[in-house]
């Protein structure tokens, strides 16, 4: 999986940056909070669920928490929602610490991974919940429940029970009780993990739109790196209790801060490769099958050894040898549609995966065939 | 050669349908059956048979009726179990609550505080208030050193005691019932109501209060029902003239003269009971009686209730809204730890209330003084060596273990055996046929015990080993029914499809896959029904005879005439028996709570 939605991804990426995201970023200011987490720490016994994490998240951003199971990702965001206690550091919404205030006191929106229901109340009454406990007049809540679940398409289903509708009608309900206040955060905490496929790229872009709309920072929890290069304006990766990187999509995409990053978003090659010379911000570098190619790469690195990052997608193949190219031989070839998985190997042993779109005049390669591949200096991000 | 050929078709598929007949797993619920039908069912009936039996059917009732003394009684009888009832509801919600929300360590103390007590016999359990509330007793020492008595009291006696003893003794039930209806709500579900901006006591009243409504309904009722058939409890604790129902009907059992009278008596309270269940059934579901999930069958019935409970649902949150709402705001500007304290300070009060009877229990059984005083002068053995040098004692202990052993094994064999027709059959009516198995637990034991002691009489029963411990297994039987069911309902298909696909036979899938699977289940049941037959007293005072005495026979003949530390050592050696029961069959509850 993965592959063609972060292609997808990556492109819509493009689009936003292209149309100056911060102008967005401006319109929503009206509503939205800003949140920061300082030095957040918060044990269970020796195990460090968070690790000192800061995190600054501007008003209206859609921030995504993405990270393996044990991570720390879901600990931070009940923090942040004030369902487990700050060992130490300090949250501030707006500004104001918020760490020592009741999770019904700050006011955000919710939605968790099961749905959460409430099984004993209908679609409208789940909805008018939030407004009724903040004490919303009858004639309102009314009219402000319509609204919104005009807006998730459920207004036929307001009468009905949460357990008669289907998993993804429940996400919408729960979304909806989630935004009906206009709360300035929204929490989402794996919220279509449950959901099928389709189903799941559907309502990613419902929320998407729906942000854009309500205009709420949302803090959203993921461990699906598709989903979060879909759907945010900035990307927090975490592993073992920190955030290892935190960036635009297409900028952790494409430069990852470490092979942690590299291989947990999207699928990668990881080339250890000897450094020849630099010049300038290019380096020149050996493969250990005596590949030599140039690489793009931060300043900071000069000599010795260092990992490259070639995305497979950035790997040109082709039947005849070209200029600068290494042969390899294929050994599996998978049709995905739109899209051919090569796997290969280089002469001299290091395995390459590849990913070409597939095109009248390109055969379908059988194991066993010779191809030739190459990238370019651009293709190539050198890894610390 | 085709008239034949002919003959072989036309006679293997009656061969292969009686064959797949026998093989039908709804065979295996005919032993516990017949069992049922023969010691259960035809003594009841042959109860209600002689009920109606005088000169008119009516007269016996008439007479029951008619006499002042049993109406009130009856009345009585009523008013107490209400009164447990709701006791029990108001002090057994905060403390399930408490066992939700502690962790770890403290969770798993506070659980065995409520389990521990759930297990040990009624009547030593009463037998410790007796201890407690004495003249000796710990509670008089303290109020006269403290100085609101001037001298030790009578506290025993009186309808608050029978009240207290009776909260008592009933409040693990109710908390365990409310418990494993509160650990089945999706803790997000409170996340949610938090997060929408309910304060901790809303998202109680809005959240868990209303989907735990049939949890605490459940135990209501179970409680109430347990309550209404209610003898040892009153009987020791209770003054002479405060007599509950079921107390009448021991009392007359002893007359020869009263046949008939007597069984209507029995009626009476068999009717009341079964009413109570009947209504409560149909409200909840019979699954309330064992605490389970419905059985899978696809009955249509399903869908209507379920459009039922929506309109009813949504009449009830209408008046939750209208009463709600302004109590919620009132309560809005309580502290928000109110609620926390609330339950911490009844929990804690249920859990002393459960335990420290048994720990005075314990420290008096090695008191060193002739007689019952707390705290003891000083410690000694000597009750220890008195109970293992009394042969009387010593031979009521084997008697009883004797009893429970071929009990345990009678319920087990006939339970497992229609655990396994249960689940696996696919005949129509499992429901009927659950509540049926299960029904035992419900009727009053003082019923069962003089319809059985009719049937005990006809066949020379009365004192046989045998005889009692068929009628122990009358209680034992839905015990195990009950838990393996669970267990058979947590196996795996898949495993056993799995086993069978790679080649395995049917019985052999039994041996490697299902059987491994269930045998913590097994081993519990065997437990739970060997402790339901050595607790067993209410059946035995009317089934055994001066030969053939057991413990708690011994013990309840003891406590009515001579309270002495002799008994407290008969209930420390039960409580380590639960005890080691208990972390024996640990691991089987951890995994057999999962299953339901």
């Amino acid at each position: 999986m993965g592959e063609p939605a972060a292609l997808r991804a990556m492109r819509s990426g493009d689009a936003n940056a292209r149309t100056s995201p911060t102008g967005r970023l401006r319109e929503r200011d009206a509503i939205g909070s800003s949140i920061a987490v300082r030095d957040a720490v918060k044990r269970y016994g020796s195990f460090h669920a968070v690790d000192r994490i800061s995190i600054d998240i501007e008003p209206g951003e859609f921030i995504t928490l993405l990270g393996p199971s044990g991570s720390g990702k879901t600990t931070l965001l009940n923090l942040v929602a004030g369902f487990q206690s700050l060992d130490s550091g300090e949250i501030l919404v707006d500004g104001k610490p918020v760490h020592n205030v009741p999770t019904h006191k700050r006011g955000f929106g919710m939605v968790f991974q099961s749905y959460a229901l409430f099984p004993n109340m209908t679609v409208s009454q789940n909805v008018a919940f939030p407004l009724r406990m903040a004490g919303v007049d009858r004639a309102t809540a009314e009219r402000r429940v319509a609204e919104t679940l005009e807006i998730m398409r459920l207004t036929e289903h307001a009468t009905k029970s949460p357990s008669q509708m289907s998993g993804g009608q429940q996400q919408r309900v729960a979304i909806a009780r989630a935004i009906v206040r206009r709360p300035k955060v929204v929490l989402m905490d794996e919220p279509l993990s449950a959901l099928d496929r389709r189903l799941r790229e559907q309502i990613q872009i419902e929320i998407r739109d729906l942000h854009r709309t309500i205009g709420s920072t949302i803090l959203f929890v993921t461990h699906d790196q598709g989903e979060a290069l879909t759907m945010s304006d900035r990307i927090a990766v975490l592993n073992a209790g920190k955030i290892v990187q935190i960036g635009r999509p297409v900028d952790i995409y494409r430069h990852p801060s470490d092979r942690f990053v590299a291989s947990f978003v999207g699928e990668s090659n990881l080339i250890e490769a000897e450094i020849l010379q630099k010049r300038g911000s290019t380096l020149t570098m050996k493969s250990r099958a005596g590949y030599v190619f140039n690489a793009e790469s931060r300043d900071t690195i000069d000599v010795g050894r260092a990992t490259v990052l070639v995305r497979p997608e950035r790997i040109a193949v082709s039947n005849e040898p070209t200029a600068n190219s290494a042969p390899v031989s294929v050994t599996s070839s998978i049709f995905l549609g739109e899209i051919l998985r090569i796997e290969a190997q280089m002469e001299g042993g290091e395995p390459l995966l590849i990913r070409c779109t597939d095109m009248a005049d390109r055969p379908l390669p059988n194991v066993g065939d010779r191809l030739h591949v190459s990238w370019g200096a651009a293709d190539c991000w050198v890894l610390a | 050669m085709t008239s034949a050929s002919f003959g072989v078709q036309a006679e293997r598929p009656a061969d292969l349908d009686l064959l797949r007949r026998l093989r039908d797993p709804a065979l295996l619920l005919l032993p516990a059956l017949a069992f049922l039908a023969f010691i259960y069912l035809l003594p009841l009936i042959d109860l209600i048979r002689i009920s109606v039996s005088g000169p008119s059917w009516t007269s016996y009732f008439e007479r029951v009726f008619a006499i002042p003394l049993y109406w009130d009684s009856l009345v009585r009888t009523m008013q107490i179990s209400v009164t447990v009832a709701v006791l029990c509801l108001l002090f057994g919600y905060p403390t399930a609550l408490l066992i939700h929300r502690s962790r770890g360590i403290t969770q798993a103390l506070i659980a065995t505080a409520i389990v521990l007590p759930y297990f040990i016999a009624i009547l030593i359990r009463t037998y410790a208030w007796m201890v407690l509330l004495g003249r000796n007793g710990p509670v008089n020492k303290l109020l006269v050193s403290i100085g609101i008595l001037s001298e030790p009291a009578q506290l025993l006696f009186n309808r608050g005691t029978v009240l207290l003893g009776m909260t008592a003794v009933l409040l693990p039930l109710m908390v365990l019932t409310i418990y494993s209806s509160v650990a089945r709500l999706d803790q997000s579900l409170t996340r949610a109501a938090l997060a929408s901006g309910a304060g901790p006591i809303a998202a109680f009243w809005r959240v868990m209060l209303p989907l735990t409504l049939p949890g605490m309904g459940a135990g209501f009722l179970l409680v109430f029902v347990a309550a209404i058939g209610f003898f040892i409890t009153p009987t020791l604790l209770g003054e002479p003239g405060d007599q509950m129902f079921a107390m009448h009907i021991t009392q007359q059992a002893d007359s020869v003269t009263s046949e008939g009278f007597l069984q209507a008596l029995g009626v009476v309270l068999l009717t009341i009971t079964l009413a109570v269940v009947a209504v409560a059934g149909r409200f909840l579901g019979f699954e309330f009686i064992w605490g389970g999930r419905k059985l899978t069958e696809a009955t249509p019935r399903t869908t209507d209730r379920h459009a039922a409970d929506v309109g009813r649902r949504s009449l009830g949150a209408s008046a939750a809204d209208v009463i709600g709402w302004p109590l919620l705001r009132l309560f809005g500007r309580l502290p928000a730890s109110f609620g926390t304290w609330t339950v911490r300070l009844m929990g804690g009060l249920v859990i002393a209330i459960l335990i420290l009877p048994i720990i005075v229990v314990m420290i008096i059984s090695f008191s060193s003084a002739s007689y019952l005083t707390f705290p003891p002068p000083g410690f000694s053995l000597r009750w220890y060596e008195q109970f293992f040098s009394d042969s009387n004692w010593m031979r009521a202990f084997w008697t009883s273990l004797v009893v429970a052993a071929m009990s345990a094994g009678i319920a087990i064999v006939l339970g497992a055996s229609a655990a396994l027709g249960i689940v696996r059959s696919s005949i129509r009516g499992k429901s009927t046929i659950m509540l049926l198995l299960v029904s035992p637990i419900i009727v009053p034991p003082v019923v069962l015990g003089l319809s059985l002691y009719s049937l005990f009489l006809r066949f020379d029963m009365v004192g046989s080993v045998f005889g009692l411990a068929a009628a122990h297994a009358i209680g034992g039987l839905p015990l195990v029914v009950v838990i393996l069911c669970a267990s058979l309902q947590g196996v795996d298909a898949r495993l056993e499809q799995a086993a069978a696909v790679h080649g395995a036979s049917s019985l052999t899938v039994f041996r490697l896959v299902t059987l491994p699977a269930i045998m913590p289940g097994l081993a519990a049941a065997t437990f739970f029904a060997f402790l339901h037959s050595f607790d067993e007293l209410v059946l035995t005072l009317f089934l055994s005879s001066a030969e053939l005495k057991t413990l708690p026979l011994m013990l309840w003949g003891d406590v009515n005439y001579r309270l002495n530390p002799v008994l407290a050592v008969v209930s420390t050696l039960e409580v380590l028996l639960v005890v080691a029961g208990l972390v024996l069959a640990r691991p089987v509850l951890a995994t057999s709570r999962k299953a339901t």
